[in-house]
């Protein structure tokens, strides 16, 4: 079978990953191609603090939540693995900060050691009134998408830097089952009215000494509108914005402004950190993630489309869960096209 | 009017600090600080830092919960300032971990620090070989940062600096009219201490950017502190020795016990190793005497002997010690005071 992956950030390349784990001695031959236009560095996973969390809740969404927690828990296995290092995977702890109190999230059993803030914690935040404290994971885009495509190519998987204009050109090629990973611009291989970017942008800066990560939450601006300081391994990423329906991709002086003066109040610190560099991406933004399989008709055939996309700002963060359920979806159309181990009695 | 004369020995953390109280706080004193070490090269310098305590057999805990709280204090102020990253104070959390449950699972100093709790199961699952543990958010001081910045604020309260061996407080009764004895180790000579002995402590420094939390062993002897630009690793706790020297076998035993803690740490790299004698005592040693000098007594106020606690300790016993020279100088006649 010939499976074609577009898109080959967080998303595409962990489904090919889990496609070939899963099905690569089950279905033989399988062929997996990977297509995009950009690849890491320059992909929106790449650009993303790396950080693990979700948004604060899942709003009934439990398959979403299903999905983080099983990325967490692969992830925290990872950890103890030679490879730990070059994925980018390492434990980080810090503060979600409010200024009411706020009912405990839809992770607080997934990540480890969730507690509410003390009194004397508070204190070391003027400004905000409540708060949680626990160790979760950083997954930098950075140090894992190389780690994947590598992963990949060892195993036989072939990259392709093209830009596909339709689902039906792969079909013609001879691809079996499309895969559609392509995050923010979905949106031009089949329209999706729900998907729209969250812009964000973010300045990063060389502090060292900060070891905890510090969000801060402003239930009336929404998540991500309210300063956020993430230190990763090298970089320490300082936001957030997060302005829906903004398809800007260039950095934006007023945001930068606005950025580092609320992050300095929050962390006087930083007024002594070098900037290095500002960035900006879209969150591929979706009421909820779509993730489901789509036969298109195409002539007289048709095309089998697994879609998984619209992670918005929480791709890292539920990658796993979601790409071994499209490897579970991409396990039915083998069934039904007949290609599993019976098939080959 | 700065008519008392107090001379500070010693110019690692503890030197420093107390100097500092002193300059800043007592007017009428001036304040120069004698040294044969300055940092980098001080026992403070190569110590990783990190901010908690033990409990000692002979002084009242309530002292020594004041000397831990506000030492713990200070820091904290300090890590959440602008000053952060010139001082080298910062916020650090972790986890101390046992093979077998303490006795005292919750220490004395345990509602000083931040959010000190019991780990939970899960997160002890990372601990195969442990049984127990505890999390909190402690500070870390990192003295080669540190001890500028002190040294700084006490030149800018008017104290001055001198690089000179000291062998012996005869040297100083004519200059000064207060001897503040700061000088660790140095102790065994200058105050003819015979309880004073060092306990070897050797580490590594390594380059590990993605370790952003502490983690010890209870028993004192492994740990890794991840500091601003490297990773102290280590330890060793042989006392009486006296070797500054690196061991070789201690190299190896302290890269086997962390790995077990952290195995990423095999994909470290060294950049360094480091070897220091912590200037202990059975308790430290905060004390004033009056002590006959080339016919003149003179009152001279020790704070020394803090072992492992140095950096720890060091605002909190600072401030007891310049509680001393207060009275020292209180009790000074009102003719010298002019």
């Amino acid at each position: 079978m010939r499976v074609a992956v577009i898109g080959a950030g967080v998303i595409g390349l962990s489904t090919a990953q889990s496609i070939y784990d899963q099905y690569h001695s089950i279905v033989s031959p399988l062929t997996i191609e990977v297509y995009a236009d950009c690849f890491t560095p320059l992909t929106t996973s790449d650009g993303a603090a790396g950080f693990w969390q979700p948004y604060l809740y899942d709003e009934g969404k439990i398959q979403e939540t299903k999905w983080n927690k099983e990325t967490f828990d692969y992830l925290l296995s990872c950890l103890s693995s030679p490879d730990s290092v070059k994925m980018g995977v390492f434990l980080q702890s810090g503060y979600n900060l409010f200024s009411e109190p706020t009912p405990d999230p839809s992770f607080k059993d997934i990540v480890l050691g969730f507690r509410h803030l003390t009194k004397k914690e508070l204190q070391i935040f003027p400004g905000y009134s409540y708060g949680w404290f626990n160790t979760a994971l950083m997954l930098e885009g950075k140090s894992y998408l190389p780690w994947l495509m590598d992963w990949l190519q060892k195993r036989g998987v072939k990259f392709y830097q093209r830009k596909i204009e339709s689902f039906k050109e792969l079909a013609e090629t001879g691809a079996d089952v499309i895969i559609n990973c392509t995050g923010m611009r979905s949106g031009e291989l089949q329209p999706d009215p729900e998907l729209k970017p969250g812009r964000g942008q973010i300045v990063k800066v060389d502090a060292p000494w900060l070891k905890h990560w510090i969000l801060t939450h402003d239930l009336t601006k929404g998540v991500y509108n309210s300063p956020y300081i993430i230190p990763g391994s090298r970089l320490v990423t300082v936001g957030g914005v997060f302005q829906l329906g903004n398809w800007s991709t260039q950095n934006n002086s007023t945001d930068h402004k606005n950025i580092w003066d609320s992050a300095c109040e929050l962390e006087p610190s930083l007024k002594h950190a070098r900037i290095v560099d500002d960035w900006t991406g879209l969150r591929p933004v979706r009421s909820k993630v779509r993730l489901e399989r789509e036969t298109i008709p195409a002539g007289a055939t048709t095309i089998e489309v697994i879609h998984n996309y619209g992670h918005g700002g929480f791709g890292l963060t539920i990658h796993r869960g979601c790409a071994q359920e499209a490897a579970r979806l991409f396990g039915q159309i083998v069934k039904q096209k007949g290609r599993g181990p019976r098939a080959r009695l | 009017m700065k008519s008392v004369k107090v001379v500070v020995v010693g110019a690692g953390v503890v030197g420093f600090s107390t100097a500092v109280c002193v300059a800043e706080t007592l007017p009428s004193c001036s304040v120069t600080l004698l040294a044969d070490k300055f940092t980098p090269d001080t026992t403070s310098d190569g110590a990783a830092g990190i901010v908690f305590t033990a409990k000692f057999p002979d002084i009242p805990l309530e002292q020594q919960r004041r000397w831990f709280k506000e030492s713990f204090e200070h820091f904290l102020a300090i890590a959440q300032s602008q000053h952060s990253s010139e001082a080298g104070v910062l916020m650090s959390s972790g986890w101390q971990v046992f093979k077998e449950v303490p006795a005292d699972t919750k220490p004395f100093w345990s509602d000083v620090v931040l959010g000190f709790r019991p780990m939970t199961a899960r997160e002890l699952k990372r601990f195969p070989d442990h049984k127990f543990g505890q999390a909190f958010t402690t500070v870390k001081c990192e003295c080669s940062s540190y001890l500028p910045w002190l040294e700084k604020r006490f030149r800018k309260a008017g104290g001055q600096v001198e690089r000179r061996k000291v062998n012996n407080l005869q040297e100083l009764s004519q200059s000064y009219d207060i001897i503040v004895n700061c000088s660790g180790l140095g102790s065994k000579t200058l105050a003819g201490d015979t309880q004073v002995y060092p306990v070897r402590g050797q580490v590594l420094k390594v380059q590990a950017p993605w370790l952003h939390h502490f983690i010890r062993d209870g028993d004192g002897k492994t740990y890794i502190y991840p500091g601003i630009h490297s990773v102290t690793i280590g330890g060793t706790r042989q006392e009486g020795d006296w070797r500054l020297e690196v061991d070789e076998g201690d190299t190896r035993s302290i890269v086997d016990r962390c790995s077990r803690l952290e195995p990423s740490l095999s994909k470290a790299t060294l950049l360094g190793e480091w070897v220091g004698l912590r200037p202990s005592k059975k308790n430290p040693r905060v004390q004033r005497e009056l002590v006959l000098l080339q016919g003149r007594r003179v009152p001279v106020v020790h704070n020394y002997g803090h072992g492992a606690w140095g950096v720890s300790l060091s605002w909190g016993t600072a401030l007891d010690a310049l509680g001393l020279v207060r009275q020292c100088v209180d009790e000074m006649t009102p003719r010298a005071r002019l």
